[in-house]
């Protein structure tokens, strides 16, 4: 009995050796290079000793803005995104053509991974100083753009951001709708309540896990980007991930502290929108049983 | 009641002046940047008419004299390749392992695939970049590799993991070794072959992925590497006319691999819509 417990421990212990290729390949990209920029920002460059002026200078003026100016273009975009995107998923829900609903979907989800450098581009044709919607509204509307509005700009890259927060939000909510089974909106009309009743009193509660884990998931994917960013306002405005950008290409002569420490603030604002984005999908799951 | 549920079905024929004004929008939203590059790339002059004011196929062509524009795909090539083959290598195996053997570990594992959308990639290039440059990794295309793996592994695992789930893994090895075949064995002419779909759809959605990328080669090789969106940033500061060009090559990439990964899943139902969603 004791031997075939030993036994039967032996063969745990050797499968999880075969977890073991994948997760040392982790550990060498993933967390030991993380661990080590957790441990780097504390550290002082000259004296090897431990610090927290690192910490002490996000403080300073052009770092609060970075963040100040990061937390705002994804709240702004991801609420947006979840507003216009669950409109959008509702509309997309109750068309009758099963096939122009799917290739709408199918849309979504191409759209959602355009982004970096060819959208940006595509903004600055459309949206540029020369931009065809730009000389649109010049001619036929008398209307200039230009010096208000720039695409180099807040407002611009608010643009380009919300052309890949829609669509993911589409794909987020449609599953919600589709939760929301025909059975209950019919036996709340059959008990008196009328759309907005349902609605206010059903619907939403039901979707709610889906509206949140869309809000959480569309701030980090805003929060992250970084190739958008960089090709519309390189320089126009300060976002936490351009300025970590900087740091590592060595373009700004920082303490490379600096870096660690803004870089680990981002993760833990990422990993927190994350954590709340998981949480609200698997009570999403407990609707669709 | 019965005059409700026609009209009911009436309005389920005909979408709303709602619904239409919404997914109008909506279409012209996501249309419109990419058409207008479509067009700015073979237009002579588009900046004083509403339409180009001719067309012509001369920045195509000159895609081809810019430097580093063969050589720059190339790169974006043997970047994806590469780390598609890492991605099939580790995770196929791995995946399998833990979907029959350890399936007390499967929370681990679906947590270690959430974890990359949590990491911002210029983080992850920050803490590779301080780990490895004073080391012979730093500056190799290796640790790019590394790097684009941990970020597009997601995108293979969950293809693969829907695909066994589909399949009933378990079963089909206990019978494959009550016929005398080892886990290997079993793995490569069985489970294999019937979660192929998902293995495309991992390795097409990794392709897009890793085509595209931008943060991590930039910020880990720089100039040393010059893929084919460096090459695109680097344009869109030179030359609209090339920039458009090329853009338009990877916005038509991106469809094909997108019309590929649909094709593929409606072959199979293993690899289902919630397979393709990758964010």
């Amino acid at each position: 009995m004791d031997k075939k417990s030993k036994n039967q421990r032996l063969a745990g212990a050797k499968n999880w050796l075969g977890f073991v290729p994948f997760l040392l390949f982790c550990f060498a990209f993933e967390f030991v290079p993380i661990i080590f920029l957790f441990r780097g920002s504390f550290i002082d460059k000259a004296t090897k000793g431990f610090t927290l002026n690192h910490y002490a200078a996000m403080g300073k003026a052009i770092y609060i803005n970075s963040f100040l100016n990061s937390v705002k273009i994804s709240g702004l975009t991801a609420v947006i995104g979840v507003i216009f995107g669950t409109l959008i998923g509702y509309a997309i829900y109750r068309l009758p053509s099963e096939r122009f609903r799917n290739a709408l979907i199918s849309l979504s989800d191409v759209t959602t991974n355009f982004s970096g450098a060819p959208l940006a581009f595509a903004f600055v044709i459309i949206l540029g100083m020369n931009g065809v919607i730009t000389q649109f509204l010049i001619k036929y509307f008398n209307y200039q753009l230009y010096p208000d509005f720039s695409i180099y700009s807040f407002s611009g890259l608010v643009l380009a951001y919300v052309y890949f927060q829609l669509p993911l939000m589409v794909l987020i909510i449609i599953p919600a709708f589709v939760g929301i089974k025909k059975q209950w909106q019919e036996s709340a009309e059959s008990l008196g309540a009328n759309t907005l009743q349902f609605w206010w009193h059903i619907g939403i509660p039901v979707l709610a896990p889906s509206l949140i884990a869309g809000l959480t998931l569309l701030f980090a994917n805003a929060f992250g980007a970084y190739a958008t960013a960089y090709t519309l306002v390189e320089s126009q405005l300060s976002l936490v991930t351009l300025q970590i950008g900087y740091m590592i290409a060595g373009e700004v002569r920082h303490d490379p502290g600096i870096g660690m420490v803004m870089a680990i603030i981002s993760l833990l604002i990422m990993g927190l929108s994350i954590a709340i984005y998981q949480i609200s999908t698997t009570r999403v799951r407990r609707w669709s049983k | 009641m019965g005059k409700t549920q026609i009209v009911k079905k009436k309005e389920k024929v005909r979408p709303g002046a709602w619904q239409i004004i919404l997914i109008a929008g909506f279409l012209f939203y996501m249309f419109i940047p990419i058409i207008s590059t479509y067009l700015f790339s073979v237009a002579t002059r588009w900046d004083r008419t509403i339409l180009p004011e001719g067309y012509t196929l001369e920045f195509y062509g000159k895609t081809f004299e810019a430097s580093y524009f063969l050589s720059s795909l190339r790169n974006s090539i043997i970047l994806s390749v590469s780390t598609i083959f890492v991605s099939l290598v580790l995770i196929v195996p791995t995946t399998y392992w833990v979907h029959v053997r350890l399936p007390q570990a499967k929370p681990i594992l679906d947590m270690l695939m959430i974890l990359p959308f949590g990491i911002p990639t210029v983080v992850l290039a920050l803490a590779l970049v301080q780990v490895y440059n004073p080391t012979p990794l730093g500056h190799s295309p290796v640790l790019l590799i590394g790097a684009v793996f941990i970020y597009s592994m997601p995108f293979m695992y969950r293809p693969i993991s829907n695909a066994l789930n589909a399949i009933d893994a378990q079963t089909l090895t206990e019978a494959g070794q009550s016929l005398g075949a080892t886990t290997g064995q079993v793995l490569l002419k069985v489970i294999i072959p019937n979660i192929f779909a998902g293995i495309i759809s991992g390795s097409l959605l990794v392709f897009a992925t890793v085509f595209a990328e931008f943060t991590l080669t930039k910020l880990i090789l720089g100039a040393r590497f010059k893929t084919f969106p460096l090459l695109l940033v680097e344009y869109t500061r030179i030359n609209g006319n090339i920039a458009a060009a090329f853009s338009v090559i990877s916005f038509t990439i991106a469809w094909l691999v997108s019309i590929l990964i649909l094709w593929v899943g409606k072959k199979s139902q293993g690899a289902s819509a919630e397979a393709v969603r990758s964010h």
